[in-house]
């Protein structure tokens, strides 16, 4: 791991921004010749600009994303724990499985942000909802994806743990933990992008919190101000992004990957 | 009178390392019901290579999962020096055919595992792992992942992996029937290599004459399902093992003979 050589990082970067530069010129064009209405869409130097300003003479635009993170990062870290949890008992035992599938299937179906007006009702208009909706967002797809990975352990890597006189708690946590990390790990990945889904969607409803990029994005519309919105989506973009490239994919990288776990790696 | 039958007893099943005895097992119920074995006596001796044969289906590896504990007999009882066999256990060791290794462990640590699981200290284990890794030829890979490795080497590695913590006997569920058929007869002439300095109780399953006639002692002939010991025969002792030797060849004709029968039966049987 690391070995990959230097300029083998600098081309997947250029393949990533190079496609955004491209559009970002279009758009700019576009706009600069009058094809769309600048009134209704900014160009992509307007909105730099607003960045710009948004932090470093209004400097709200970090107050914004501080907060959203803080509800991301707790709403996230309770999905995982909760989902992990729920999975396994789900993947080990077939009687609760029986039970609670097709329960877990119907919330899987339901759109998080249809959650919200629920919320609202039952927990006020604050941070309470904010986290219980990403928390939402995220648990069920965990739970879902720890019990997949929990069942679609190899029998057999099961019978040789058995043979060599494995069982019981140490089974689990020797065998069968390690081997349903090849689901877990692309679990970890996609829950934390119906988190970031489910915390905007529910900023923009929950009247009572200040701060959040959700928020920002929703007040701007009071403003007919689309260059902010574009700020907003952008910095979601970017921010949802960065946490899957520096935190989720080096650790999915680190192990099942490593491990030539995932299939079609 | 008592003493005698006792006597006679114990000398019989001093012989046998593993000893089947009456044993059925039947899958499902009604309309879906498969008798896998029926009737089934064996024993196994002690320090021998016993390969089983047989038509496909004929449930050889249902009987190796019986004797490694993973199912149970639903007649009948099995015995290791003549106690029942309940559950798997480090008494034996089992080789997959599609190796089972575990892929979040190097090859050091999948051979460790059976030792530290079982008693040895990190260190021993460390120590007696790379003894068995040596034993398989694998020095150079100890710290490689197994997704890595071709199968040849996998399965060395399943191998020493199942040798490693000392079991009484060693069980091989048709350990070659997934590599090629160079990588298969390099891998034969290494497992012999390797059985001869060891001296396991080996239970072999295939369905290659030619792999059981090569490698075995013992070869146990069964009959398409339901599953029975059809016929059993006997390298010459002392034995050269050579693909071109009469013994071999005397052997690998006795096999075939018995077994032809048994697959034309089989083939009967999948006509509408």
């Amino acid at each position: 791991m690391g070995g990959r050589p230097h300029n083998q990082k600098f081309k997947e970067f250029w393949q990533f921004i190079f496609p955004l530069i491209v559009a970002g010129m279009i758009w700019q064009l576009a706009v600069s010749f009058s094809f769309i209405d600048v009134a209704l869409l900014p160009t992509p130097s307007m909105i730099a600009q607003e960045f710009y300003r948004l932090i470093w003479v209004k400097q709200t635009l970090l107050h914004h994303l501080g907060g959203s993170l803080y509800r991301l990062a707790l709403g996230y870290i309770f999905a995982i724990a909760v989902g992990i949890f729920a999975g396994a008992l789900l993947g080990l035992n077939r009687t609760v499985r029986e039970m609670f599938s097709p329960a877990l299937s119907l919330l899987i179906a339901v759109p998080t942000i249809a959650w919200v007006p629920v919320l609202l009702v039952t927990m006020g208009l604050g941070d309470k909802t904010v986290i219980t909706a990403v928390f939402l967002g995220g648990v069920f797809e965990m739970t879902y994806s720890t019990m997949a990975g929990i069942r679609a352990v190899n029998r057999q890597q099961i019978n040789a743990a058995r043979i060599m006189g494995v069982s019981g708690p140490k089974l689990f946590f020797k065998v069968l933990v390690p081997a349903s990390l090849a689901m877990v790990m692309p679990g970890l990945r996609l829950s934390n992008g119906y988190c970031w889904r489910a915390l905007i969607g529910a900023e923009m409803l929950s009247a009572m919190i200040l701060w959040g990029v959700g928020k920002m994005i929703y007040e701007a519309r009071f403003w007919n101000d689309v260059k902010i919105m574009f700020v907003g989506l952008l910095l979601i973009g970017v921010c949802a992004v960065i946490l899957d490239r520096i935190l989720l994919k080096p650790l999915e990288r680190g192990t099942v990957e490593k491990w030539g776990m995932l299939s079609g790696s | 009178m008592g003493d005698a039958i006792r006597e006679l007893k114990m000398n019989s099943i001093n012989d046998a390392k593993l000893s089947i005895r009456g044993v059925d097992k039947i899958y499902g119920n009604g309309s879906k019901r498969v008798i896998a074995l029926e009737g089934v006596n064996l024993d196994i001796p002690d320090q021998k290579f016993t390969t089983i044969v047989g038509p496909s289906g004929c449930g050889k590896s249902t009987l190796l999962n019986l004797l490694a504990g993973f199912e149970k007999p639903t007649r009948g009882e099995i015995l290791l020096d003549n106690i029942g066999i309940e559950k798997p256990g480090p008494d034996r060791g089992f080789v997959f055919q599609e190796y089972a290794l575990f892929p979040w462990k190097t090859v050091l640590g999948n051979v460790m595992f059976g030792l530290v699981n079982n008693g040895y200290s990190r260190k021993e284990a460390k120590q007696r792992a790379l003894d068995y890794i040596n034993l398989v030829n694998l020095n150079g890979f100890v710290n490689a992942y197994p997704h890595t490795l071709s199968g040849g080497m996998k399965q060395r590695v399943s191998i020493a992996r199942a040798l490693a913590y000392d079991p009484k006997v060693l069980l091989m569920d048709e350990p070659f029937g997934a590599l090629d058929a160079q990588t298969r007869k390099y891998m034969q002439e290494e497992l012999i290599k390797i059985w001869e300095k060891c001296q396991k109780t080996v239970v072999f399953v295939t369905h290659s004459v030619i792999e059981a006639s090569y490698l075995s002692d013992i070869v146990v002939v069964m009959t398409a399902r339901p599953g029975k010991v059809k016929g059993i025969f006997k390298a010459a002792h002392p034995r050269s093992r050579d693909y071109t030797g009469d013994h071999f060849l005397a052997l690998r004709k006795e096999v075939l003979d018995c077994l032809e029968e048994e697959v034309r039966k089989e083939i009967e049987m999948d006509r509408p």
